[in-house]
């Protein structure tokens, strides 16, 4: 018998633990997870999170609440302006600050140029990890115009820290008013090519399809939202569902599916990217004129006594902000709720005896940003 | 999901159920319960179709207290539940009723110390191994409040948006002290 088949038949080789990251690419960020095989089957997997700890929620124990609003930033580095949206939420709804309207119109603005930005990037990786290198340079290539857009009006290209508690720091222009239009333009007239280049290719088909199926019940027991939520056919968006900001003035649709696939999420976030350009075409037409920011934010920001909760949609799902205030300025405690890690933690369940080429395929639907995460 | 019928099985289970106005903190209701209940409410909660939307602890005397938050995909509701761990820093897990929960018991294992007990894998999950006793967002003495201290005060009669942040009784309370300090 040849040395390598008496290996193979051997039963204490037939499972093995293979190490995945924290440094691989299609982890996106430092998550490794131990899988353990058999064959080329994944029989067990195991999470390991923690690398990129940066203890933002200590942090934020330590300091005055307005200070905190960079940090927001640097947990979801895809979705900056939103997780800034969301804390400007909490501190205006827990100190009872109103926003001028304009505010309101630059804050969805350029908050859904940011999930646009996210679910290209995700678009171009997430085809990457599956082996597709082209489309990610086009991708990048219609990014880019967010990128530079955005940067025009926030100053960074990244980790926006743009809002601020009752208002935006800088007001928006013709330029960008522009330049977004154009943009959103650009990008609609895309969407037929990403559809011919990727969205009917057969290999994405057989890669995609009956992947990694999950039920409204499973994201239920684990928390899951956001567009692997929808994948299932719940329509479940905080935009709608607990309208926050002038979300309820606007027409747009959530996209849904009905299999809850890695297919169906797929294509979930693909019809977003359209539903977001309607949300910034109908703010654009009613951008009103008037001030940035509210008269008479004190400088000391007091939380009076109690809990609260501001809850928004994310790129990967629902995030919230829980803060007890004792009535100081600094938070007695602040929760952040990052839809990732609900998300991720279905893994070891959603992954159990999958070919180690569809982990990579249901990993890469979760979307997963990895410092909101860990935090 | 009949609120009617849920707030009187929510009654049944807790010490308290308050309705709370979410324009102003982000919740509908929110449920005091007891440790030995807290499994219960997790599996009725399930039942009725909500999910897990965090699991957290906070630091305050006399105990630790473990928050449940749960919202609805269906229609919005969202409930928060408080319920203080014992002596032992032990609180029954409900991580085999809403899988989601294991890793946040994990983390408020690693940062507050609280022990879920029959948790299947209570192992640090973001800190490192060996920072297993550090419990970082233990409040030290000094900074420990009572629970009333981060309860919300009751509403005032007419609760209106107001524009600005009410100064706290505590500035006007200082100087008066200092006063009296003075005169003695």
């Amino acid at each position: 018998m040849a040395m390598d088949v008496e290996i193979l038949e051997d039963p204490k080789h037939h499972r093995y633990v293979l190490n995945m990251g924290p440094q691989h690419p299609s982890t996106h960020g430092v998550l490794r997870v131990l899988l353990e095989l058999e064959g080329e089957y994944a029989m067990e997997l195991l999470p390991v999170l923690g690398y990129g700890h940066r203890c933002h929620e200590k942090i934020a124990e330590h300091k005055p609440v307005k200070s905190f609003m960079p940090n927001t930033a640097r947990m979801d580095y895809l979705g900056a302006l939103i997780y800034n949206h969301g804390y400007a939420q909490l501190l205006e709804r827990a100190a009872g600050i109103e926003v001028p309207e304009r505010v309101e119109y630059i804050r969805v603005i350029t908050s859904e140029l940011n999930r646009i930005q996210s679910h290209l990037l995700w678009y171009g990786a997430y085809l990457l990890d599956l082996g597709a290198f082209t489309p990610i340079m086009y991708a990048f290539d219609d990014r880019e115009h967010i990128l530079d857009i955005l940067e025009d009006v926030t100053g960074s290209r990244l980790t926006y820290c743009y809002f601020r508690v009752g208002g935006v720091s800088k007001d928006i222009d013709d330029k960008f008013v522009t330049s977004t239009r154009a943009f959103v333009k650009r990008l609609r007239s895309r969407f037929p090519m990403y559809e011919d280049l990727v969205n009917g290719n057969v290999i994405l088909q057989n890669r995609l399809n009956d992947v990694g199926e999950l039920t409204p019940h499973t994201c239920a027991r684990y928390g899951i939202t956001g567009p692997l939520l929808r994948g299932t056919g719940v329509a479940y968006d905080m935009r709608r569902a607990e309208p926050y900001s002038i979300y309820s003035q606007f027409d747009f649709e959530i996209p849904t599916g009905t299999k809850g696939d890695c297919m169906a999420s797929f294509m979930v976030r693909f019809h977003e990217l359209e539903q977001s350009l309607r949300i910034i075409e109908q703010a654009l037409d009613g951008l009103p004129e008037g001030p940035i920011m509210t008269p008479k934010v004190p400088k000391k920001l007091k939380i009076p006594a109690g809990d609260y909760n501001s809850s928004v949609e994310a790129p990967r799902g629902e995030l919230s902000y829980y803060l007890v205030s004792d009535g100081s300025d600094v938070p007695y405690r602040l929760k952040v709720r990052t839809p990732s890690y609900s998300n991720l933690s279905v893994v070891p369940e959603m992954c159990q005896g999958m070919l180690l080429s569809d982990v990579v395929s249901a990993m890469g639907a979760l979307d997963l940003v990895i410092p909101e995460i860990d935090r | 999901m009949d609120i009617n019928k849920l707030k009187k099985q929510w009654q049944d289970l807790s010490t308290a159920v308050e309705g709370i106005d979410y324009s102003v903190s982000g919740h509908d209701y929110n449920v005091s319960l007891e440790r030995d209940k807290v499994r219960d409410f997790a599996a009725l909660m399930l039942e009725e179709g909500f999910y897990l939307v965090d699991l957290m602890a906070v630091h305050v005397t006399p105990a630790i207290e473990v928050v449940y938050q749960f919202a609805h995909f269906e229609a919005r509701c969202r409930v928060l539940a408080r319920a203080f761990v014992d002596d032992n820093s032990e609180m029954p897990t409900i991580s085999d009723i809403y899988q989601g929960a294991n890793w946040h018991e994990r983390e408020t294992r690693d940062f507050h110390g609280v022990v879920f007990v029959d948790h299947p894998y209570l192992y640090p999950l973001i800190l490192a191994e060996e920072d297993v006793d550090l419990k970082p967002l233990l409040k030290d003495e000094a900074n420990l409040k009572d629970v009333d201290a981060v309860r919300r005060k009751p509403p005032e009669p007419a609760p209106e948006p107001k524009p600005e942040v009410k100064p706290e009784v505590k500035p006007e309370a200082k100087p008066e002290a200092a006063k009296s300090q003075e005169q003695s």
